[in-house]
């Protein structure tokens, strides 16, 4: 995209890039909290995800950064890994087979993920923030924020934690903030005027500014409300210069002959990458102008990222569905709004650290509550029942699958499931029989694939002893080696049953060499 | 766009079609042309011949009219029997009338004038030829027959032209073969067929296959 274009949409994006920096900072750090690395790891990642991702990336709208998806992964590796540095080189190596892979055009398997997977994916991980973060919404902590596993690490799950929370832990004055400001997201998203200045004012940030004064408010007039440090972020605030220099980490060289660096390298290589393209689809299909992000760009520019991001110390970064959902709804029209989130990020662990602390964390549940309603509303899962079985099956059966495992094993049996479907959709009768008197003939009406066989063979049992059979091949252009076997088989046996076989062949003539029987065609000379 | 213009974005996917099949598929006919049939039908849009033969270009000779009427004075239809039958050789002639055919209809029940009345005097000849037949059927049963009758006379016919019958005298293999297509189902139904052996002094009426 041409530079201009970049600044031309300075106006859509720097309110779109703060919204989404105060999404991201809360998930940087639970990310990190759940992968069991320092929380500022979970920031470098961020940041880096922003500017280095974000300037690399074809993509207009997805955002990168630090991803609840990983988290399993990250945390048994930083478990078995002598040090943390060490997890950094496998960090900076999956980066670079992330650049391999972009190298070897790997991103078009992204194409191949039916959307009513990815649909059902982001509808998935809507509901789950939703669910999850109820009980950050009226104040309990226990389960890190962006987490999307079904169990979680406190020994509740995702149900009867809700449960749990709403009978024992409700803190008044978080819930209060959240509820007041759920109530003014839905009615901002319905009454924000058409023109106007107005119109360029994003409900999250007005929630998350509201409820820092809010709670102010609670301090000043009812002190039981009001949300006490451990409800609110919890950026650390470095001290000086070198503070902060020591906040970063480099990647242990030496371990570069350790084997279980390198099979968490090829781990992390093989799933962020598929995060990062399904998440990368995911977003283009929200996108409201449906522009298509190059798959292949976007493993170069995850990959560039994740090398920088362990060259100083940061978790390993994916295109994340959450963050870039709020993008999107924050109305970012370039990838400048990501990327300048990067910046905020930067800046404001740098200059603002204490009044980012002020933030209680049941505000950003409700602005995750909100962006998990839109990617669950109603009317998607109306429309894909209007699309018939096909597609409605996998993409609720993606969703259910997510939701009671986690994201990555959700996928793998929504994708399963999906092209079950895809293929079944798919498939189409390609074989004709018929019959005068003692001839007849079997065509191919088109291309004979693997999936042809059963019918093919079928076909072919037709055909009576003592005929002859045309079997005609003129309207393909392929047929499957197992079809071939399968027809060569036929001829073998018909010479037992006075069967006299002749063969019409392809125009590539690629098929028809492979038959052992005379060929019948149009000659010229 | 244009209504032709469809014709030629069509044929320009055809071309690039074949090409990607196979890139010596035009290169190889350029070498001559070898076909098996000479195929005699009407004009009409409905029948497609090589279409509904599933016969690739290259495998059938073709000479259409309307009504698929034999006039042995007639220079061009003689013209492509004899270059089918002395250079191409072809080993079958099919003359196939079809279920629905306008100038049989026209024919029995008039209404056309000018060129097409002058041409279909050769289909009235058959409509009188049969007429005792023909009134003993029932009004909408007539057409469906003089269909047949017109494919059986046309044949007789054709197989007495001097081309077909020196290619008998010296025994050249060719056979003549009378169909009818049925635009209702889209099957081609055979009446009847024509050798060399065959008395053409006494070929029998088919029996009807437009039911």
């Amino acid at each position: 995209m041409a530079k201009s274009s970049l600044i031309a949409n300075l106006r859509a994006d720097i309110p779109a890039s703060i919204v989404v920096a105060l999404v991201a900072l809360p998930l940087c750090l639970g990310v990190a909290l759940a992968s069991g690395a320092p929380l500022f790891s979970g920031l470098i990642a961020g940041i880096v995800g922003g500017i280095v991702v974000g300037s690399l990336s074809s993509s207009p709208l997805s955002v990168s950064g630090p991803a609840a998806g990983l988290t399993v992964i990250v945390f048994d590796a930083i478990a078995r890994l002598p040090t943390f540095e060490a997890f950094l080189l496998a960090v900076v190596l999956a980066g670079v087979m992330q650049i391999a892979l972009s190298f070897s055009r790997s991103g078009v398997l992204g194409e191949f993920v039916p959307s009513s997977v990815i649909t059902g994916m982001l509808a998935a991980i809507g509901l789950i923030l939703i669910l999850k973060q109820i009980p950050h919404a009226v104040g309990y902590d226990g389960d890190p924020g962006g987490d999307f596993a079904f169990s979680q690490g406190d020994g509740l799950n995702t149900f009867n934690t809700i449960a749990f929370v709403l009978r024992e832990q409700v803190i008044w004055g978080a819930a209060i903030i959240a509820a007041i400001s759920l109530a003014f997201l839905f009615w901002w998203d319905k009454a924000k005027p058409e023109q106007g200045p107005l119109r360029f004012v994003p409900g999250p940030l007005v929630v998350v500014l509201g409820s820092v004064a809010i709670n102010a408010l609670f301090g000043l007039f009812a002190p039981a409300l009001q949300v006490r440090p451990s409800h609110l972020v919890n950026v650390p605030v470095a001290e000086g210069i070198t503070g902060f220099v020591n906040l970063f980490s480099l990647p242990d060289f030496g371990q570069i002959g350790n084997a279980a660096v390198w099979t968490t390298a090829v781990t992390l290589a093989i799933v962020a990458s598929l995060e990062s393209l399904l998440s990368v689809k995911a977003v283009d299909e929200l996108d409201p102008k449906r522009r298509v992000t190059d798959k292949n760009r976007e493993l170069l520019a995850q990959g560039g990222g994740n090398i920088l991001s362990g060259m100083i110390g940061g978790l390993p970064i994916t295109s994340v569905i959450v963050r870039s959902s709020a993008n999107v709804g924050a109305n970012a029209a370039s990838k400048m709004s990501t990327i300048l989130h990067g910046s905020w990020l930067l800046l404001s662990i740098l200059l603002i650290p204490a009044v980012l602390n002020l933030i209680p964390l049941s505000a950003l549940a409700a602005v995750l509550i909100a962006t998990g309603y839109k990617l669950t509303k109603p009317d998607l899962f109306l429309k894909r029942w209007k699309q018939g079985y096909t597609q409605f099956v996998p993409f609720v059966a993606t969703i259910v699958a997510i939701l009671f495992t986690d994201l990555l094993i959700g996928i793998v049996i929504g994708l399963a499931i999906g092209f079950v479907f895809v293929i079944a959709r798919n498939f189409r009768p390609a074989v004709t029989f018929v019959q005068d008197g003692d001839s007849c003939m079997v065509r191919a009406k088109r291309n004979l694939y693997f999936i042809h066989k059963v019918e093919l063979q079928k076909e072919l049992d037709h055909v009576p002893d003592d005929t002859t059979v045309v079997i005609d091949l003129s309207a393909t252009s392929y047929v499957d080696l197992d079809n071939i076997d399968i027809i060569n088989s036929f001829i073998k046996n018909a010479q037992y049953r006075n069967i006299n076989v002749i063969v019409r062949g392809d125009i590539g003539d690629r098929t028809a060499p492979l038959i052992q029987a005379p060929r019948k065609e149009v000659a010229f000379a | 766009m244009r209504d032709y213009k469809h014709l030629l974005l069509a044929n320009k996917a055809w071309a690039a079609e074949r090409l990607e099949e196979n890139p010596a598929y035009f290169q190889r006919q350029t070498t001559g042309q070898q076909p098996e049939f000479l195929w005699i039908g009407c004009s009409d849009s409905r029948v497609a011949p090589d279409q509904l033969t599933n016969t690739e270009p290259g495998g059938m000779f073709m000479h259409r009219n309307i009504a698929n009427l034999v006039d042995p004075g007639d220079q061009n239809l003689m013209s492509v029997v004899q270059f089918a039958v002395e250079v191409l050789k072809v080993r079958h002639i099919i003359i196939c009338g079809h279920y629905g055919c306008g100038g049989i209809q026209a024919a029995l029940e008039g209404g056309v004038h000018g060129h097409v009345h002058d041409w279909l005097e050769i289909a009235r000849d058959v409509l009188r030829d049969h007429a005792a037949e023909l009134d003993a059927l029932p009004f909408e049963r007539r057409a469906h027959r003089l269909v047949e009758l017109n494919v059986r006379d046309q044949l007789i016919k054709l197989a007495h032209t001097d081309v077909v019958q020196q290619a008998f005298a010296r025994e050249q293999p060719l056979e003549l073969h009378g169909w009818v297509y049925d635009l209702r189902d889209g099957l081609i139904k055979p009446l009847l067929e024509i050798d060399a052996g065959t008395p053409l002094g006494d070929v029998p009426r088919p029996a009807s296959v437009l039911v």
